[in-house]
């Protein structure tokens, strides 16, 4: 792992939190998003396609591409990119269309 | 909420933008979507070259700390993890965290919103393992991950080959670049020569037949001149090069152009980078893909022509700082890649032929 004199993300990068992934505890660092943590533990498929269920994970890091969605305590979609971990934070992979508050709008 | 001048985007353009105008004495907020400011400077670890004489050389990442330094010891303000996504009916902006919605009125705005990668559509190229260049950057060099062991580069312009150092540094093992030309997009011959003494192969007049594997990708077979060849990676990185981000301006009514040499579509603007929309302006890589030095020019002229029309400096002086800054922005451009800033002549050109127009039609 490269580590650059003058980094941003920065001096707290050292501080480990944990976290949880489709049930099982995993170790970020703080500071990092989901994304990146995800794949420092060696996982690169985020969640699977609407359609053909295949398999998607990151791609532009940039928030602009939506390949890289996963649930976050409960909210789908969430840019796993563009979001920070949480300590404790239980994320579980994408696995297709969100429910779509139905029950709520009844429409 | 209430400002004189609101800024999109906080990278490089937008938070040098906010330090001249708000020394220029204006009430400037800066919005960025991310979670910290600096945009792509984020994670740009190496030297920057052809900066503005007001600037030392220095690495991307020291350059938006520096930045970041400078506007807190200014009176601006700062929101991020905030998304432009709209406009009101009355003209007040829309910025957004996800939850609620608030409203913007501001006198001026700047757009500042950068660059967006291409993709290249191939078989495979939506398995995990095959990302951006610039993704792959964010990994390394912002996120301290290493985003494969193995991998390959698509494209050789300066940007793709910057990235295939920076991986080969960092520990993965790059067993080529791919390019589909029959030489090198890029010119940064220092890179250029690295690559090589790292002992980099460069497939020219070569593409990707197709990427194979079950969760991520594995393998890759590449057409290389009449052969096919494969090879074992764990990583595909897209270097197919950058384009303005064009959102902002389309919900802010501004005309827009083409230029092949400035990465595509882009708005018009004049020598004050003020849009069609006489209220915007624009600077950074959303006015056109170039060098820091470039990026950095434009937010200047920008802020100092905002500092113009809000009566914070006299016209003269306005004018004869902005004339110095054009004359800079055409030695650095000129230095890098000439055609860049023949397209950016032509765009300002563009946008003068236009406000004739309108004006020989009374409107
Ligand atoms: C991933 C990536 C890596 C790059 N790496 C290099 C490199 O190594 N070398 C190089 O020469 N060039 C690189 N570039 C090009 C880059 O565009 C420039 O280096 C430079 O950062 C552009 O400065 P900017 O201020 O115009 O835009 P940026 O630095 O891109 O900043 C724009 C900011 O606007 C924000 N934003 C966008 N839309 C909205 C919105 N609607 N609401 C709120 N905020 C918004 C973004 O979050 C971002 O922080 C890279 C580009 C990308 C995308
Ligand atoms: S990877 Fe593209 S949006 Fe997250």
């Amino acid at each position: 792992m490269k580590i650059s004199p003058d980094k941003l993300v920065e001096d707290n990068q050292n501080k480990e939190i944990p976290f949880y992934f489709n049930g099982k505890l995993l170790k970020a660092k703080q500071g990092q998003t989901i994304a990146a943590a995800l794949m420092a533990n060696g996982i690169c498929k985020f969640g699977v396609s609407r359609k053909l269920q295949q398999p998607r994970g990151l791609f532009c890091a940039n928030g602009r591409c939506c390949s890289c969605f996963v649930s976050v305590n409960g909210l789908d979609h969430v840019l796993s990119c563009m979001t920070q971990v949480e300590a404790g934070a239980n994320i579980s992979s994408n696995e297709g269309d969100p429910n779509v508050r139905r029950e709520v709008n009844e429409n | 909420m209430k400002t004189d001048l609101f800024i999109i985007g906080g990278g490089p353009a937008g938070l040098h933008a906010a330090s001249v105008a708000a020394t220029y004495g204006i009430e400037t907020m800066i919005v960025d979507e991310s979670f910290s400011l600096g945009g792509q400077l984020r994670q740009q670890t190496q030297q920057l070259r052809n900066l503005p004489k007001s600037f030392k050389t220095q690495t991307g990442t020291a350059l938006a700390k520096q930045m970041i330094e400078k506007l807190r010891q200014l009176d601006v303000t700062k929101l991020v993890k905030h998304t432009m996504i709209g406009t009101y009916q009355d003209g007040r902006i829309g910025v957004t965290d996800g939850h609620r919605t608030i409203p913007i009125s501001a006198n001026k705005i700047i757009v500042a919103t950068g660059a967006a990668e291409e993709a290249c559509a191939f078989p495979g190229w939506t398995l995990p393992g095959v990302m951006t260049v610039g993704a792959a950057q964010i990994l390394l060099n912002r996120e301290y991950v290493r985003p494969g062991k193995n991998a390959l580069i698509l494209g050789s312009n300066n940007f793709a080959l910057q990235v295939a150092k920076q991986l080969a540094e960092g520990g993965v093992n790059v067993k080529g670049i791919i390019e589909n030309k029959e030489r090198m997009e890029g010119n940064e011959t220092e890179t250029i020569d690295q690559l090589q003494k790292i002992g980099v192969p460069l497939y020219f007049n070569s593409t990707i037949q197709r990427a194979f594997g079950r969760e991520k990708v594995e393998k890759v077979i590449l057409n290389h001149g009449h052969k096919a060849l494969e090879m074992d990676v764990d990583l595909i990185c897209i270097g197919k090069g950058l384009s303005p981000i064009l959102e902002p301006f389309e919900i802010l009514d501004c005309h827009f152009t083409y230029e092949q040499a400035l990465g595509g579509w882009l708005p018009v603007y004049s020598l004050s980078m003020q849009t069609s929309n006489p209220s915007v302006y624009v600077a950074g890589n959303a006015a056109g893909i170039t060098d820091m030095g470039a990026i950095l020019l434009t937010a200047e002229i920008a802020a100092v022509s905002i500092a113009e029309s809000l009566e914070c400096v006299n016209n003269a002086d306005a004018d004869k700082t902005r004339k110095l800054l054009w004359q800079e922005l055409e030695q650095i451009e000129s230095e890098s890649f000439k055609r860049t800033f023949q397209a950016r002549a032509n765009v300002v050109k563009r946008f003068q032929e236009e406000t004739d127009l309108s004006q020989v039609n009374g409107q």
